[in-house]
């Protein structure tokens, strides 16, 4: 049985949740998980890995595909291969592994979200959901994985031994790319992490034009106003307001979700909201596999005849 | 500052139904409307913005079939210098045989850059993964998610990533490197038709994608399509948009918020 070399992604003192996405998949192929972190007092199980190769170094390596890949250049060659190398698909996991993948002309698959054991087959997500690529790859070789964060943590299971560590020399800085600092987003008057009810604004809603419509709306419905990822990058909301792994994770009460199609990204901001009511125009948009309620429907015309309803009577 | 922009034409499903088609073998994009990557049009955007401020060129590239003149097209109306049209009527899935033909093309044909920009990924295969590849192979720095660029000094940027839950890391990165930009570091100029049809009188070189794929061996392989897999969705309020509205708010006020 082979092995699996898994990257970990630690913030700030934190060994991140989303790591066990990796250490699920590695489980459920077979393999005896390795997990590479840098040295440091992060909060792990160590049970539910077979070894733990610690870094001498600090965690911002850990944000650096040249020095990741370097580093993993070097485990590779010092003893036998991993037959997978894991990352989270996050910022910095697809950074790494597209970089390590170039570098060593490995093969690649990202943004995994389901493995059939029997044909070693990945199932990747295209066009946001709608339909999913299934890979294998063509010859024997160690493969590249970066895996979708909640896909497979629940095979992240206590092995009932106490992993085996082994601690490696650390590594330097380099020219090329350096870390300067950490960036918090600004701090504004809103915070729709609070608000018990949001009414969630998606690219359906067709152009900024709309968005003071909808703003009358969650007026006469006391909601607060909140939005998808590309309603925020074409400025028709503030960045504040948006909701997803790049913004906030929300659970309120309700969730009313107005031509959202439903991105994994913004799923994992919103998918624990007591009641997810979405309306959309196509039937087949992935938020209505996560929402209790579903119209399907122009997301305007609904509005409109909410505003009508509520002033009518 | 010289700067290879990458540009692909994706379908826009967003408002559409995708159907597999052939057995699982394909999907049918016939009826689906195309457009430029999203996030290649704030790649674009961010290096026309760097050559306006700091002189240079953009020339914008394109991996794909004829119609994708379309997007070079486009790219030169927001301000790249040339376009240049990598042909290849099959679909590549595969990021590393992508990769790999740009990273010939450049070697072949000596194109000359600091920096070479693609989007972080495109709304297709969602791949994430081309910028990086590339610059692996090509042994360059290389930094995704760039969400902002603060300073150009001597031979560096000084640039924000996007990390998650709305943390950023500042670095430091030397030139010449690779940059897949993020959705949102700009606001991408408005294109008009006008802009298009002059557009349209700057030449288009044309190369052949199977001069630049070297063995053209895929080291992954899509075997078939599915649909996602169904969570128990949601019950469905039905009948006309009255009834249906009228439904909403009962659910609204028995949930206490309305």
């Amino acid at each position: 049985m082979g092995y699996a070399l898994i990257i970990s992604e630690v913030r700030r003192g934190v060994f991140e949740e989303r790591n066990l996405d990796a250490i699920g998949i590695a489980n459920l192929a077979g393999k005896d998980a390795y997990l590479l972190i840098p040295e440091g007092n992060y909060n792990i199980n160590g049970n539910m890995v077979d070894k733990i190769i610690k870094v001498k170094t600090e965690e911002s390596m850990f944000l650096n595909p040249l020095i990741i890949t370097g580093l993993i250049t070097k485990i590779m060659d010092s003893s036998a291969s991993p037959e997978m190398v894991i990352f989270t698909h996050s910022s910095s996991g697809i950074e790494m592994a597209s970089y390590l993948a170039g570098k060593m002309g490995l093969p690649i698959i990202t943004d995994i979200s389901g493995y059939e054991k029997n044909g070693d087959i990945f199932f990747k997500s295209y066009y946001s959901d709608k339909v999913f690529g299934q890979f294998k790859k063509t010859k024997e070789s160690p493969l590249i994985l970066t895996v979708r964060s909640g896909s497979f943590k629940d095979f992240a299971t206590d092995k009932g031994k106490q992993a085996e560590e082994t601690t490696v020399e650390g590594l330097s800085g380099i020219e090329e790319r350096s870390f300067i600092e950490y960036v918090e987003e600004e701090k504004t008057g809103v915070d729709i992490t609070k608000a018990e009810f949001l009414l969630s604004l998606g690219r359906g809603v067709g152009n900024k034009d709309e968005i003071p419509k909808f703003e009358e709306l969650a007026q006469l419905l006391k909601a607060t106003i909140s939005g998808s990822r590309p309603v925020v990058d074409k400025q028709w909301l503030p960045k504040e307001r948006q909701v997803g792994t790049s913004g906030k994770t929300v659970k309120p009460k309700v969730y009313l979700a107005m031509g959202i199609s439903g991105a994994f990204q913004h799923i994992a901001g919103m998918k624990d909201s007591e009641c997810i009511i979405a309306v959309n125009k196509d039937p087949e948009a992935p938020i209505f596999q996560y929402a209790h309620y579903g119209i399907v429907g122009d997301a305007n015309k609904i509005r409109d005849k909410l505003k009508d309803i509520i002033q009518g009577g | 500052m010289d700067i290879l922009v990458f540009v692909k034409r994706v379908a826009a499903t967003q408002e559409e139904e995708l159907r597999i088609i052939d057995d699982g073998k394909n999907i049918d994009l016939s009826k689906i409307p195309f457009k430029m990557n999203d996030w290649d049009n704030y790649a674009v955007e961010e290096a026309v913005k760097i050559v306006e401020d700091k002189g240079g060129s953009v020339t914008a590239i394109s991996i794909g079939s004829g119609e994708s003149d379309e997007v070079l097209r486009r790219a030169i109306a927001m301000g790249s210098k040339d376009g240049i049209l990598i042909e290849s009527n099959e679909t590549i899935h595969d990021p590393a045989l992508r990769a790999l033909a740009i990273y010939n093309f450049i070697k072949k044909e000596n194109m000359q850059f600091d920096a070479i920009f693609t989007g972080v990924q495109s709304e297709d295969d969602q791949f994430a993964a081309t910028g990086g590849f590339l610059a692996g192979k090509m042994g360059l720095s290389y930094a995704s998610m760039v969400i902002g660029i603060d300073a150009i000094e001597n031979g560096y940027f000084v640039l924000r990533r996007e990390l998650e839950g709305g943390l950023q890391e500042r670095i430091k990165i030397k030139t010449p490197c690779v940059l897949s930009i993020q959705s949102g570091i700009n606001e991408p100029r408005y294109v008009s038709i006008m802009g298009i049809r002059k557009a349209s009188k700057v030449e288009r070189k044309i190369m052949k994608f199977n001069d630049y794929a070297g063995s053209g061996d895929a080291v992954i392989d899509l075997i078939r399509w599915s649909y996602p897999e169904k969570k128990g969705g949601a019950t469905m309020l039905t009948g006309e948009v009255d009834a249906q509205c009228k439904e909403l708010l009962e659910i609204l006020k028995n949930k206490g918020v309305y």
